[in-house]
């Protein structure tokens, strides 16, 4: 009744020892070489090899960087041919060829090793650039102002799924007719904690090319992230159960216990590797090539150190990357800062497509016992577990929230829960027994309706439901000012009631780390400067740079590029009284910068995007340049022919060509 | 009208602001025992010193702005209502109160009553100085409904 698709195939850890042996036996046995080498002295019977084939000597490099290769070029391809990338998302695609590419080595050789995914492998090289990545760019505001919801979803909610799908598999199981009497509870527990976690992998691959709007993403996003620990907590906890055999109570609670401690320990450390770093930047002023390796440097350590507890590793990583950035980025050069984005993206994108193609050769070559109750029943199951998930969580955090969750936001939330590669190589960590097999043709089958069903699918099914896509215009610097306007307006309104809120605590923070955090962390006088005039400096030198490369002797206005400004007021500010005082001429120079470019501008993050790496005044063609040079001239034609208050504008978005702005 | 010092507020009262605000009673409750506790003259009103008195609010660089919304043209003191009335602006819109069709008064927390009260705070000399085409425009990109709510404390 129940068919297997078995593939005969060498075990994996055999190849690197057949590697070892044969670099020994070549260190240990030089007499071949040396005989030969003899023979060629006394005989001259063969001439000296000017060619000479050893493959052996680089095996393992070439076979990595073949398969880097083939990633990127499959990934190049991909956009080349554009119905295909238009339907089917890439991580389809990517898991496709390495299915292809895993038959392909398997037909030609039926004994030949498959690469396979490897966990060591991927747990301490290919999954943290992604999570560096994420965690160094992620957008905080709309982070921390949903950090509730998110944190439910993720940790009630992982434990919701993990309980429900394990229990259901174990009820499943039961039953007689399906020949798994064998599965005991905890071990379709710990089946259900690997399968539960939204992956952060997958979520990235697929979320990144639908746009949706920034609440729904940061949502969906952020569960993928922060559930790790949950993921952590419950695999250890039932493994360690499963060796020991029986509960207890105090076991229980231990499990508790120890929720907390991997993730807020994984956090605690991630700070510290963070503040570590942002320290050290403060001194690189004289060796700016390395700045890029410390920010890389530290933020890896966090994560390994996190690994050698057992804490969370990734919270750990995210945590170091967000505490690190505001004061790295203070410090350091801007070609620092422009390599740091680079080299993240460009790690990321990589590991993200080993990871896709890995996942599908590694299908290939699993012998794969296949029992269709148990696998159809999780991935019904999964499924089932998530919608009532999130819409029962929904209910609950709605009478919480101010901006309600709608239906539509609900179901592409649960919809959006996509099961990846963390699932897997979890799975694949399991101590070998018999329902190991069994369990990974599960997970790799859950993977597969996610990421092809699901992933397919969520384009359309966003179009259709006319979900709020992310916002494509451009900020400006006023409604950067209202922004901070409001959110003082709402700190004070707080005050006044007595209440101690949301923006409260912001506020307090923001001024702890004015006070005193900037102080050590930033170099010098930075440290006390004003946001606004750091950015400003550092946007009139990348407008320097621009100008030397365009090789234009016409002067363009200065471009702003909205930046917090906490104490900087739209208005003249009427009292000096308790806010922090700025110097006389510094003051004249914000109020100068504000008279001039109060206009609509470029924003400098708007939304987080991997594929496209944020848009940049710094990177602009230089037809764009030549273009906006145009409307500038056009512009200083028209104003100079009006009244002398009113200003030229360095931009023009296309709402407010031709309107002027009166700037008092 | 809580002339005297009394910390009790009337049903009437309570009912009265509930309809005019839409706070609930534990929260017009809870707020009226802040306003007596900010009131050290304990005349049932509020000046601008027991404002200032707040800590935080000294700190704020918009706190005089906002002290200056509390209190209507021209008036010193500031009594229970009105200081209700100001905070009414700060309450989430409900669902259904959007459904409303625009009856005689809009309730104080809709969108174009929160507008008007931050077009106010931008116009400290009241005298409409601001293009007030630019600064709509501009707050209706800024998510005012729910950046200019509060969830009081039940």
């Amino acid at each position: 009744m129940s068919g297997s698709l078995c593939v005969k195939v060498r075990a994996s850890p055999g190849r690197t020892s057949t590697l070892a042996s044969r670099t020994i036996l070549q260190l240990q046995n030089p007499a071949p070489e040396d005989s030969h080498h003899q023979t060629n002295s006394t005989h001259h019977k063969k001439a000296f090899p000017v060619l000479s084939f050893n493959f052996d000597h680089v095996r393992k490099p070439f076979e990595i960087s073949l398969w880097i290769l083939l990633a990127l070029l499959m990934k190049l391809g991909f956009h080349i041919i554009p119905r295909v990338s238009h339907v089917v998302p890439e991580s389809c695609l990517l898991i496709v060829v390495g299915l292809l590419v895993g038959g392909i080595i398997k037909a030609f050789d039926e004994d030949a090793p498959v690469q396979m995914l490897d966990s060591k492998f991927f747990f301490l090289y290919l999954l943290p650039p992604i999570i560096l990545d994420a965690g160094y760019f992620l957008p905080m505001r709309p982070f921390t102002e949903n950090l509730g919801t998110i944190l439910v979803f993720a940790v009630v909610g992982t434990l919701w799924n993990a309980f429900f799908i394990g229990l259901t598999m174990y009820g499943v199981c039961q039953i007689e007719a399906v020949k798994l009497g064998r599965v005991d509870l905890l071990s379709c527990l710990l089946f259900g904690s690997i399968v539960s976690a939204v992956d952060p992998v997958a979520v990235l691959a697929v979320f990144e090319e639908i746009h949706i709007n920034e609440l729904l993403h940061i949502l969906v996003f952020g569960e993928s992230l922060l559930n790790d620990a949950v993921t952590v907590v419950l695999y250890h906890l039932f493994t360690e159960f499963s060796h020991k055999g029986t509960v207890t109570v105090a076991d229980a609670f231990l499990g508790v216990v120890s929720f907390f401690v991997v993730s807020l320990g994984g956090i605690l450390i991630g700070a510290i590797y963070g503040i570590i770093g942002a320290f050290t930047s403060r001194f690189t002023s004289h060796s700016r090539v390395i700045e890029p390796l410390f920010v890389f440097l530290y933020s890896y350590m966090a994560y390994l150190s996190a690994e050698v507890f057992h804490l969370s590793g990734i919270m750990s990583l995210i945590a170091c990357g967000v505490v690190m950035r505001p004061y790295v980025e203070a410090n350091i050069s801007h070609k620092s800062y422009t390599t740091i984005k680079y080299f993240l993206k460009m790690w990321s994108s990589v590991s993200e497509t080993l990871i896709f193609i890995f996942l599908g050769v590694s299908t290939v070559a699993q012998p794969h016992p296949w029992n269709w109750t148990f696998v159809v029943v999780t991935v019904v199951v999964c499924f089932v577990s998530r919608v009532l998930g999130v819409v029962s969580l929904t209910y609950i955090i709605n009478k919480f929230r101010i901006v309600k969750l709608t239906k539509k936001d609900q179901f592409i939330v649960a919809y959006g829960g996509l099961r990846g590669a963390i699932a897997f190589s979890l799975g694949f960590l399991l101590p070998d027994n018999e329902m190991k097999q069994l369990f990974l043709t599960a997970i790799i089958t859950v993977i597969f309706y996610t990421v092809f069903v699901q992933g397919m699918t969520i384009r359309p099914l966003v179009e259709l439901l006319a979900v709020k896509k992310k916002k494509e215009s451009k900020g400006s610097i006023n409604e950067e000012i209202h922004t901070q306007f409001l959110d003082h307006l709402l700190t004070g309104i707080e005050d006044i009631c007595g209440h101690y809120g949301h923006h409260h605590w912001k506020d307090k923070l923001n001024r702890f780390n004015k006070a005193y955090v900037k102080k050590w962390l930033i170099t010098g006088e930075r440290s006390t400067e004003p946001q606004l005039i750091s950015f400003y400096n550092k946007m009139e030198m990348k407008q320097a740079m621009m100008l030397v490369e365009s090789g234009s002797a016409a002067k363009l206005p200065t471009i702003m590029t909205p930046v917090s400004m906490q104490n900087i007021q739209p208005k003249e500010p009427l009292k000096r009284r308790a806010i922090p005082s700025i110097s006389k001429s510094r003051e004249q120079e914000i109020r100068k910068m504000l008279r001039g470019n109060l206009q609509k501008t470029r924003q400098r993050l708007r939304s987080y995007s991997r594929h496209d790496l944020m848009v940049d005044p710094f990177e602009e063609d230089v037809s764009e340049v030549r273009l906006r040079k145009q409307r500038v001239e056009m512009e200083r034609r028209v104003s100079s022919n009006s009244a002398a208050n009113k200003q030229s504008q360095p931009w023009i978005s296309k709402q407010q060509l031709g309107k002027d702005n009166n700037i008092p | 009208m809580g002339s005297r010092a009394s910390t009790l507020l009337r049903e009437e009262e309570i009912e009265e602001i509930k309809k005019e605000t839409g706070f609930s009673h534990s929260q017009i409750t809870r707020l009226y025992s802040r306003f007596t506790s900010l009131d050290k003259g304990e005349n049932g009103t509020l000046s601008r010193e027991d404002f200032q008195r707040i800590p935080e609010l000294a700190i704020n660089p918009l706190g005089d702005r906002i002290i200056n919304a509390f209190f209507p043209e021209g008036e010193d003191q500031v009594n229970f209502r009105g200081f209700m009335r100001t905070l009414a602006h700060f309450r989430p819109i409900e669902d259904n109160e959007k459904n409303k069709n625009s009856s005689a008064s809009e309730p104080l927390n809709s969108r174009t009553n929160k507008l008007l009260f931050a077009f106010r705070l931008y116009d400290l000399d009241r005298d409409d100085k601001i293009s007030r085409d630019e600064l709509l425009q501009v707050l209706e990109k800024v998510d005012v409904e729910q950046k200019m709510s509060i969830r009081f404390l039940h």
